[in-house]
């Protein structure tokens, strides 16, 4: 054994050492180039060798195959050998790649002889492509370990041989399911480089076959595009020298074939088409047959194939060129019936509420069939579908329809017994009902005060209204009046104001709608008791929960009709959108949907309970749909100072601008742009804080009502706090002396105009003599023979008084206190003007008509007589009218010293009362009037006779002074003696 | 770019828009004049013009036609028409006279039709039945086959006393036979990039004779009348 198998191995050797030498050679001579032989000892080796090989062959009883033969389909890459003579049942196969000799295939196989032919056949599917290169084949027979001598080589030539000089590719166009491997070859073109292979847009690794030839393998292909996978190759300049497609997809997948007929005859199967096959194009697509027919309608997405009469089995088979498919289906006629579409429809009878429509059939076959039908109706509120069953069902009435509407009907139909299918629905048919009259408005009352209200009333839509609306007529009826007013409003109309005033406490509102087919059925009403928010009413909020408000409330007894919940914008006053939703009476909560909410907008809801002899308000929320802050802020903010506390007061914001319910309000104090809060008022009717115990300065408040959405963007106002009302009189005053101290200015300055103007120069009399006036006080002391003799003589009382005489002691006893004296007193005179004190001393005796000239003796209520004065000429000279006079002692004894302006008077003072003196007008003689028969340079002023007549003249004790005519007022008497005396001094510079 | 993108938008309905009017009035004329190759006499620059029109409009759907074909077929297939193919028709026109030169263009436009068609068959085969290539394929035909009639009214109506050599003067370009599917990719697009040339020097050379030509021709005329 050992033997055998070394004398095997040996074999082995040799036969690998004869392969090689004898395929280098052959190499040598098919390609007529080939390297030098550079290994002359081993070709030596092998020679010897095979000598000794040759020695042993002739030992083996087994005869090499004979007649070997290659046959290629490149198609398949399948290439077949064929052997004779070969008695063995075992062969060995070799095949090499014959350029390269490289071992592409070393095999043992069992091949049996063809009884007929006598020949050996075997067959073997390459991986490369049989045109890639060429291949050498040779076949040895064996029996267990005994083996004969190789068959002489076969060569398969490829095409990369030198006489085809092309660049080529292969495989070409050959189409492969998806996941299969696949060898692509480039065999280059003689004199060029081989550059690179490409797969898709991929670059891929290549191994040499040959001297021109390059392969690459692909594995786990994807599907391609409709043009197929490219591949191709390029020369050393990148560019492509050759390519080849491979079209790689699905065989065909089938699935659901399903045959029935439409006219109970021929037969119509449809199948899905499955799996996409990636295949396209008349080879590759897939092919349809049924029941061995060829379905050539059936592409694309429609997958049907028909037959003209009813075998009752179907066989299906999907073919392209990666595989079929088969599928079978098997049914009775009558289990499988799928009408055609009713043609004809048609409306035989339409009415309001109801109409039939009939049609007819194609296949007279269905006249004859239990049918069920479904009878679609759309009209422009909704869509329904009904059903039908009949034998040989032609008609159908429907009902429930809807008056003065368009529908649009169509029907399909399917056998009742053993249903399959719903047939194809028929054509539309369009017809449109007849009117009938409305249903009754959905009407409400909405008060806006105790008589005046709205009827409200939802416009019916097109299913209430059941034809055109050609108007609504309204009806106010007072049971206890007995009175009834009826009104036609157009149908554009929806409301009417009303007044109920004098039509008695239950009034009810009936409304009627009317279209041509007529009158609606009345809606009543009792018109509610009109309640405003702030009456004997609960009012709760609601809050809007994302799809409408929820209200419930108590079951109310009186609601044996149905609950009402109206809504409106509670800051609305007049014309207000008032929604209203019914509620059935034993319903206790309902939610209050609308489009017309808004956010920021309080609305009210109120409940009312409506009978047939009432409609009572049971309950009232507000609510909004979404709070938002205040859109303004607090109006009319103001500070008031109280000490060292400030009181902030404010109004309430008006409802349209609170967005929300105020929740309070809360109060910062500002510096610069920070908000200190002071207090959160929580009750939201306060609408004043105090802020106490603050210290002179200035503040800056900030109010901010806030609802739950926040709060609004704050009113603020300024104080500062002072003393502010000392600061006012201070100020006051220091104007008012600003003011006097310029006008005495003013006047000082213009002392001399003024001077002018209202205190004139009075020239002085030119005395002879010293008669300097002196500023002391003038001491008249009566001379022997002008004896004063003071007698008390009330007749002279009114008369004395222009003059005052100032007793040097200032008496006490003024007014109507007498003072007693014998003494002849001496008298002083001022040149000056008298104090107002002693002024107003006085004033008593000026009014007085009983005091005398002599006032200072007023207190003794004694009178200066001056009795020995000699009467001077510019006395007599105006007194010339009293020398008639009989008794001159009663003159003198009754007037005394008189100054000017009593001289006229003096005879008739007797007879004259006081009260008539001081009536007398100043111009004529009645008031004092210094000099007035003075003429500086009259001649009666100059000459000695001046000095006689006005010696002792009490006048030019006066005749200086500034004197003005007595008033012959009270008050009057004030004014020489206080501001004129005043105003001298300062004109005159005197102190 | 959004903006681009819409301002693309308005110009290229419109340009479609004026492109299918001017491919049905083209069409109605082809079809009138390719139904019985009946030419009706018309002035030489109108004649001329008409055909430089429909040249322009074959030349630009060309380049269209070219782009959705190499779309079409799969990748690398921008470097497929830098291959060489034998029996595609020269895009040179040959020739020195005009009317060599207008008996070129007709030639070429009769040895482009074939080809035009064989590569619509072969993409049949190689397109859904939906692809808008095949569409163009066949609207690229059509177009050329009116093209090379006008062409031989208009050579016809300019020189009248040369007769239209039975065969194109420039030699048979018969079809190629059998290809694989990738030969028929190359071959389709050397085609199309070829017939794409072709029509642009359609362009300048009718734009050309026009200006020879119909001047010529008026010259002539004129002198003819004067004698």
């Amino acid at each position: 054994m050992n033997s055998m198998a070394n004398q095997d191995n040996g074999s082995a050797v040799v036969s690998r050492c004869h392969v090689s030498t004898a395929v280098a050679v052959n190499h040598r001579l098919h390609h007529l180039e080939g390297s030098n032989f550079t290994t002359m000892p081993s070709l030596f080796f092998c020679i010897l060798l095979l000598g000794l090989r040759v020695t042993e062959s002739q030992a083996s009883a087994l005869a090499p195959p004979q007649e070997v033969r290659l046959d290629a389909d490149k198609e398949t890459q399948t290439l077949s050998v064929t052997w004779e003579d070969g008695h063995a049942s075992t062969f060995d196969v070799e095949i090499l790649l014959t350029e390269l000799m490289e071992m592409v295939l070393n095999e043992t196989v069992g091949v049996t002889e063809d009884q007929s032919t006598g020949k050996h056949q075997w067959n073997w599917t390459s991986p490369v492509p049989l045109e890639c290169t060429s291949l050498s084949v040779k076949v040895r027979s064996r029996d267990g370990q005994d083996v004969s001598e190789w068959s002489s080589q076969q060569i398969l030539p490829g095409l990369d041989l030198p006489d085809n000089t092309d660049s080529q590719m292969y495989p070409e166009g050959k189409t492969v399911p998806v996941g299969s491997n696949m060898t692509f070859c480039c065999i280059v073109e003689e004199g060029q480089q081989f550059g690179s292979l490409w797969y898709k847009d991929t670059l891929v690794k290549e191994n040499m076959l040959s001297r021109r030839t390059y392969a690459t393998t692909m594995t786990n292909q994807g599907p391609s595009n409709p043009s197929g996978t490219n591949v191709v190759c390029s020369n050393e300049k990148k560019m492509i020298i050759a390519g080849a497609v491979v079209f790689v997809g699905y065989p065909p997948l089938p699935s659901d074939l399903v045959c029935e007929t439409h006219d109970l005859i021929s037969v119509d199967c449809q199948w899905s088409k499955g799996r996409n096959t990636y295949l396209f194009g008349m080879t590759r697509q897939t092919y349809y047959t049924l029941n061995g027919r060829n379905c050539p309608k059936a592409r694309n997405s429609n997958m049907r194939c028909g037959l003209e009469h009813w075998d009752g089995n179907w066989t299906l088979v999907a073919r392209n060129l990666l595989g079929e498919f088969r599928l079978t289906d098997a049914a009775e006629l009558g289990h499988r019936v799928r009408p055609v579409a009713p043609v004809n429809l048609t409306t035989p009878e339409v009415y309001s509420w109801n109409a039939s429509v009939g049609w007819l059939w194609k296949d007279k076959g269905f006249e004859r069939l239990s049918l069920i039908c479904q009878v679609q109706r759309t009209s422009h509120l909704n869509s329904s579908t009904q059903t039908y069953t009949g034998y040989g069902l032609n008609t159908v009435v429907l009902k429930d329809l809807q008056p003065d509407e368009k529908y649009s009907v169509k029907v399909r139909c399917g056998s009742q017994k053993n249903f399959w299918k719903w047939g194809e629905w028929s054509l539309p048919l369009s017809f449109q009902t007849k009117m009938d009259r409305p249903v009754a408005p959905d009407i409400w009352l909405w008060m806006d005060s105790d008589n005046l209200g709205r009827v409200l009333w939802k416009p019916l839509t097109k299913s209430e209204s059941h034809g055109q609306i050609s108007g609504y007529e309204v009806i106010l009826w007072s049971p206890e009046e007995n009175s009834q007013q009826t009104l036609t409003l157009p149908q554009s109309v929806y409301s009417l104001p009303i007044n109920v005033t004098d039509r008695g406490s239950k009034v009810t509102v009936t409304v009627t709608a009317r279209n041509p087919a007529g009158v609606s059925l009345p809606a009543n009403v009792v018109i509610p008791r009109y309640l405003p928010d702030a009456e004997d009413t609960t009012i709760s909020k609601v809050a809007f929960n994302g799809s409408g408000f929820p209200l419930s409330w108590v079951a109310h007894a009186n609601a044996s009709c149905v609950y009402v919940v109206d809504w409106y914008n509670t800051s609305c006053t007049q014309d207000c959108n008032v929604e209203w939703t019914r509620v059935a009476a034993d319903n206790t909560n309902t939610m209050v949907q609308s489009g017309n909410f808004f956010a920021g907008v309080r609305y009210t809801f109120s409940l009312y309970a409506c009978s047939s002899e009432s409609t009572v308000l049971l309950e009232r929320w507000h609510g909004y749909m979404q709070e938002l802050v205040p859109s303004r802020t607090v109006p009319r903010l103001s500070p008031n100072q109280e000490g060292s506390d400030v009181q902030l007061t404010w109004d309430q914001i008006p409802l349209e601008h609170q967005r929300g319910f105020i929740l309070g309000y809360t109060v910062y104090l500002t510096n610069a742009s920070h908000l200190a809060l002071l207090a959160n008022i929580t009750d939201p009717q306060l609408t004043n804080h105090t802020v106490r115990n603050l210290v002179l300065g200035s503040y800056k408040f900030t109010v901010k009502a806030y609802t739950a959405a926040g709060e609004d963007g704050g009113a603020t106002v300024s104080i500062s706090l002072s003393y502010w009302l000392i600061m006012e009189i201070l100020v006051a005053l220091g104007t008012m002396t600003c003011l006097l101290i310029v006008i005495t200015i003013a006047c000082y300055r213009k002392r001399k105009w003024v001077k002018m103007a209202f205190y004139p120069e009075i020239p002085e009399p030119k005395l002879p003599g010293d008669w300097g006036i002196t500023q002391g006080t003038l001491d008249v002391k009566p001379s022997p023979h002008s004896m004063v003799h003071i007698v008390e003589d009330s007749v002279w009382d009114s008369s004395k008084e222009a003059l005052v005489t100032v007793p040097e002691e200032d008496e006490e006893g003024t007014g109507d206190e007498a003072a007693d004296t014998d003494e002849p007193a001496s008298l002083r005179y001022y040149n000056q003007v008298v104090e107002e004190g002693s002024s107003s001393q006085r004033r008593p005796h000026a009014s007085d008509s009983s005091a005398s000239s002599t006032g200072s003796m007023d207190s003794g209520h004694t009178d200066v007589t001056y009795t020995g004065i000699q009467t001077s000429a510019c006395s007599l000279a105006p007194m010339a009218h009293f020398q008639p006079q009989p008794d001159a002692s009663q003159c003198v004894g009754g007037g005394g010293y008189r100054p000017q302006m009593q001289s006229a008077s003096c005879p008739e003072e007797p007879h004259t009362g006081p009260e008539e003196h001081l009536q007398a007008p100043v111009g004529s003689f009645g008031g004092y009037q210094p000099q007035c028969s003075w003429k500086k340079d009259s001649p009666e002023a100059d000459g000695d006779g001046l000095d006689q007549t006005c010696l002792g003249s009490p006048t030019s004790v006066t005749s200086s002074q500034f004197l003005l005519p007595y008033d012959t007022s009270e008050e009057g008497e004030e004014h020489p003696s206080s501001a004129s005396t005043w105003f001298h001094n300062l004109l005159t510079g005197k102190p | 770019m959004s903006g681009h993108v819409k301002n693309m938008c308005p110009q290229l309905t419109i340009s479609q828009a004026a492109r299918t009017l001017i491919s049905l009035l083209l069409v109605a004329a082809i079809d009138s004049v390719s139904a019985g190759v009946v030419c009706r006499k018309q002035p030489c620059g109108s004649s001329l013009q008409r055909s430089l029109k429909l040249t322009k409009l074959i030349h630009k759907e060309s380049v269209d036609l070219l782009k959705t074909y190499k779309l079409s077929q799969g990748d690398m297939s921008e470097l497929f028409c830098q291959m060489s193919i034998n029996n595609v028709p020269d895009p040179n026109i040959s020739g020195l006279d005009p009317s060599d030169r207008m008996l070129s263009i007709y030639s070429h436009c009769k040895a482009f039709l074939p080809h035009l068609k064989r590569v619509t068959e072969q993409q049949t085969d190689l397109q859904p039945p939906s692809s808008s290539l095949l569409s163009k394929l066949s609207t690229a035909h059509n177009r050329t086959n009116g093209l090379a009639n006008q062409i031989n009214c208009i050579y016809q109506t300019l020189f009248p006393n040369l007769p239209i050599p039975p065969e194109p003067v420039d030699g048979p370009t018969s079809v190629p036979p059998s290809q694989n599917v990738f030969q028929q990719k190359v071959y389709g697009c050397v085609v199309l990039k070829r017939f794409k040339e072709f029509l642009s020097r359609v362009t300048r050379e009718l734009r050309t004779l026009k200006s020879q030509v119909c001047t010529r021709r008026t010259t002539f005329a004129d002198t003819n009348a004067l004698f």
